[in-house]
């Protein structure tokens, strides 16, 4: 029987209802030192006060739906120990994500969030690079391995899920998003990238192009890279973002744009894919 | 004559396919969810699509539901899947001696299951124990849960369907020894109101139980939980499991970037609130190094612990309980208009609600036939819009 | 079902609020303000520039106020905003066009060292004279 610490954690909650001014309420629960944010959520809603509304699904980082603030810092719960945000005496604090209209306590009306993605139209399927790690003796590093990987003979190539899990942190860490309400967002933009680099036929690619060179497309972002930086699963939305403006600017230019098309690659400007700082402190 | 109002209480896959299948026999339904889509049982689940060999050998009912299943979901969600197929995976002489029965259950059950050489399992799987033995391939897949429950209740919406999030049944409304309706709270306001239904359905997971007590009936479930462990990198491509009959720890599921090994099982008292026993995880880790060893140099991501709802039949272990799915007509106990569906699993989550609709259906003498099978849901991002 | 929805005027303002953010906000909200304050600075220069037009005793009078030991500090202040305006726009330029977005951290301290070096020689410069 391996012995387990108990901690009694403060937490200070962001609470609103509908009529009233939103507050700051105080709980103290008592989890394990190994407990995950979400579970010190739990604690509170089971033990302290039932009215207490947040999202939650898959407590594993591939849903997207119980993003945050946790002491004022875009994190996902599930994957954020609490030792790791906890100074051992003041409280630690949650709020709703900024940049989205909050519905009650930490739960925040993704609808706007939801209709960019749907307007990107990225599938979150896609034909795998690779995922797994180059070695053994170095797990951060993710790439092709150096013997080849075989494919079951049933399929015809690997699949996996996009990075991107929709939690909408990038869309909360954006200063734009604060400022243009039609914004496509970090998330919005690296999906239309990636569709674009999934897009087999020249009209798809155009509309995608369209969009992202539009009034409220690429040109709106004003390079914070608190996206990148906030990210928890390497998307690296700013880096996509960019390399979006070179192909549109190569585009309006004429000059070898193919050459400069995004075409597939494996070039990422984040922390690389692979053991990462939970919360996404990465680059 | 008015459309029947149906309620099903619980959103997570069986709450969602029944929805869905309900709303495409064009019924009125209403979903009421106390907290997010699938934030209970089926958010933590181990997010595999199963091919039916785990049970192909102790279960077979349950292995052929689940190969059926896996075929439907990749016609009506293709593009929620990851499809990399999965290994059974021998590392001892113990499990080598189970192959033969294993192919002999696939057989049965119509899976399609091809022993591969050894060095092609460790061609496919660079990570994979060097030390295996045999290997057997069959179709096995990665879904995701939550973008699944949506999926269903996007479609289901698209119907005509209301679901309500963040609302619970506080109560049962009765005429004379019949459910006429719900008495529900809606937890962002505080506002309470009342609903009628001339059905309502639990599918309440773990909770059916506490659902079922309001309306003074009760459900032989046992909240049996367990434990998965998230690594901080992938390590396989395609699912593996262990080639012996079903036991803690042996498969991993791979994710997106990450690999998940799961699962163990005990009885929690209070679903609400499980705390993770460190055993468990230490368990995981040991378990999954057997298949893929360096398991133990990966930091881990995230843990997850939630009950399951395995129905109760006594005397059995928990483990050896049939995982198929019950559905009570609480007519047999005295209430009439209110069923509970119980046990199962997300993979076979559409043909429980293909059940639960046909018995809905005949309760409310409407002739409606299912189309689940082949209509393909919608976008799951249309859920929010 | 009514939600809270802060606004547009306290959520446009988050922009200089760089309590818990990184390194890329810094820069972002240094640009803004030192863009704020040159546009400013535009202004009183042109309004300056004004008492050209009304003859030599008021030029005069503005320039020996131009030579106070306050006003070179000024001067100062207006080269930092400047300089850090310029190359961090530099920084920016480059990035947008997607050279150097993964080194847009490192950029950002040599281009500011770049600053604080030429700074202080322009400072000494200024007030040595």
């Amino acid at each position: 029987m391996i012995s387990m610490k108990m901690l009694e954690i403060p937490l200070q909650i962001f609470r609103y209802r509908e009529g009233e001014p939103p507050h700051y309420d105080i709980f103290t629960v008592q989890v394990a030192d190994t407990a995950h944010v979400i579970d010190a959520m739990d604690a509170v809603w089971a033990t302290r006060d039932r009215s207490f509304t947040f999202r939650r699904a898959c407590h594993h980082s591939s849903c997207g739906s119980c993003s945050l603030r946790i002491n004022g810092v875009e994190k996902l719960p599930c994957i954020t120990r609490v030792m790791d945000v906890w100074d051992g005496h003041a409280p630690v604090r949650l709020d709703p994500l900024r940049n989205f209209p909050v519905v009650s306590d930490l739960v925040v009306d993704v609808s706007a969030f939801f209709q960019r993605m749907s307007a990107a139209g990225m599938t979150i399927t896609r034909s795998a690079e690779p995922s797994l790690p180059v070695s053994v003796d170095n797990l951060a590093v993710t790439g092709v391995l150096s013997r080849p990987v075989e494919v079951p003979e049933s399929l015809s190539r690997f699949n996996r899920f996009e990075n991107c899990i929709e939690c909408a942190i990038c869309m909360s860490a954006c200063p734009t998003m604060a400022t243009d309400e039609k914004f496509l967002g970090p998330a919005g933009l690296a999906a239309i990238y990636r569709a674009r680099q999934k897009a087999d036929n020249p009209s798809d690619v155009a509309h995608l192009l369209g969009l992202a060179d539009g009034e409220h497309g690429v040109w709106r972002c004003h390079s914070a890279f608190e996206c990148t930086a906030a990210c928890p699963q390497a998307v690296d939305p700013a880096g996509k973002i960019m390399a979006l403006r070179r192909e549109l600017i190569a585009r309006r230019f004429k000059v070898a744009a193919r050459a400069a098309a995004v075409v597939p690659r494996t070039r990422n400007y984040s922390a690389p894919a692979g053991p990462t700082k939970h919360g996404g402190n990465g680059a | 004559m008015s459309v029947p109002h149906v309620i099903v209480v619980g959103a997570g896959s069986t709450g969602a396919a029944t929805a869905h299948d309900l709303a495409l026999r064009e019924l009125r339904v209403t979903v009421i969810e106390r907290g997010e889509v699938a934030s209970g049982t089926t958010g933590r689940n181990h997010c595999l699509l199963h091919s039916g060999g785990r049970y192909c050998v102790t279960d077979r009912e349950s292995a052929i539901e689940c190969i059926d299943e896996n075929m439907t979901l990749r016609k009506i969600m293709p593009d929620l899947l990851e499809l990399n197929d999965g290994l059974f995976v021998a590392l001892t002489e113990a499990d080598f001696a189970f192959k033969d029965r294993f192919l002999e259950g696939c057989a049965a059950c119509h899976i399609p299951a091809r022993d591969i050489p050894v060095k092609r399992a460790l061609a496919m799987e660079p990570y994979l124990n060097p030390a295996t033995l045999a290997a057997v391939q069959v179709p096995d897949g990665v879904f995701e849960p939550f973008r699944f429950c949506l999926a269903f209740l996007a479609t289901a919406r698209r119907y005509g369907a209301v679901v309500r999030r963040y609302t619970e049944v506080t109560d049962f409304i009765f005429s004379g020894k019949s459910v006429t309706g719900v008495k529900v709270k809606d937890r962002r306001t505080g506002e309470t109101e009342t609903l009628g239904a001339d059905l309502v359905v639990n599918a309440a997971g773990p909770w059916a139980g506490e659902i079922a007590s309001k309306a003074g009936v009760s459900v032989p479930e046992v909240p049996t939980a367990g434990v998965m462990v998230t690594l901080d990198c992938r390590l396989n491509n395609m699912v593996l499991n262990r080639l012996n009959k079903p036991s803690d720890g042996d498969i991993v599921v791979p994710q997106r970037a990450t690999s998940v090994i799961g699962t163990t099982s005990w009885t929690v008292e209070d679903p609400d609130l499980i705390t993770i026993p460190p055993e468990h995880v230490a368990r995981m880790i040991s378990q999954g190094e057997q298949l893929l060893p360096p398991v133990r140099k990966v930091p881990m991501r995230a843990k997850m612990a939630v009950a399951r709802p395995l129905i109760a039949r006594s005397g059995v272990d928990a483990r050896e309980v049939s995982r198929t799915f019950e559905c009570f007509d609480h007519a047999a106990d005295g209430v009439n208009g209110f069923i509970t569906i119980a046990g199962g699993k997300t993979t076979t989550a559409r043909a429980m609600a293909e059940r639960v609709a046909d018995i809905v259906c005949e309760k409310l003498a409407i002739a409606a036939v299912c189309q689940t099978r082949d209509v393909p849901l919608a976008s799951y991002r249309l859920f929010y819009q | 079902m009514a939600t809270l929805n802060y606004p547009k005027i306290r959520r446009a303002g988050r922009w200089f609020d760089v309590r818990r953010r990184r390194l890329g906000m810094w820069a972002y909200t240094l640009n803004r303000i030192t863009g704020i304050g040159l546009v400013v600075y535009l202004y009183l220069h042109l309004g300056v520039l004004s008492l050209l037009a009304r003859g030599q005793s008021s030029w005069d009078s503005f320039v020996s106020l131009a030579r106070s030991p306050f006003y070179l500090g000024l001067d100062v202040v207006l080269l930092a905003g400047i300089l850090i305006h310029g190359l961090n726009g530099l920084r920016i330029a480059l990035t947008g066009f997607d050279v150097g977005v993964r080194a847009q951290k490192a950029l950002f301290g040599i281009l500011m060292l770049a600053a604080a070096v030429a700074l202080i020689a322009a400072a000494l410069k200024i007030f040595g004279d």
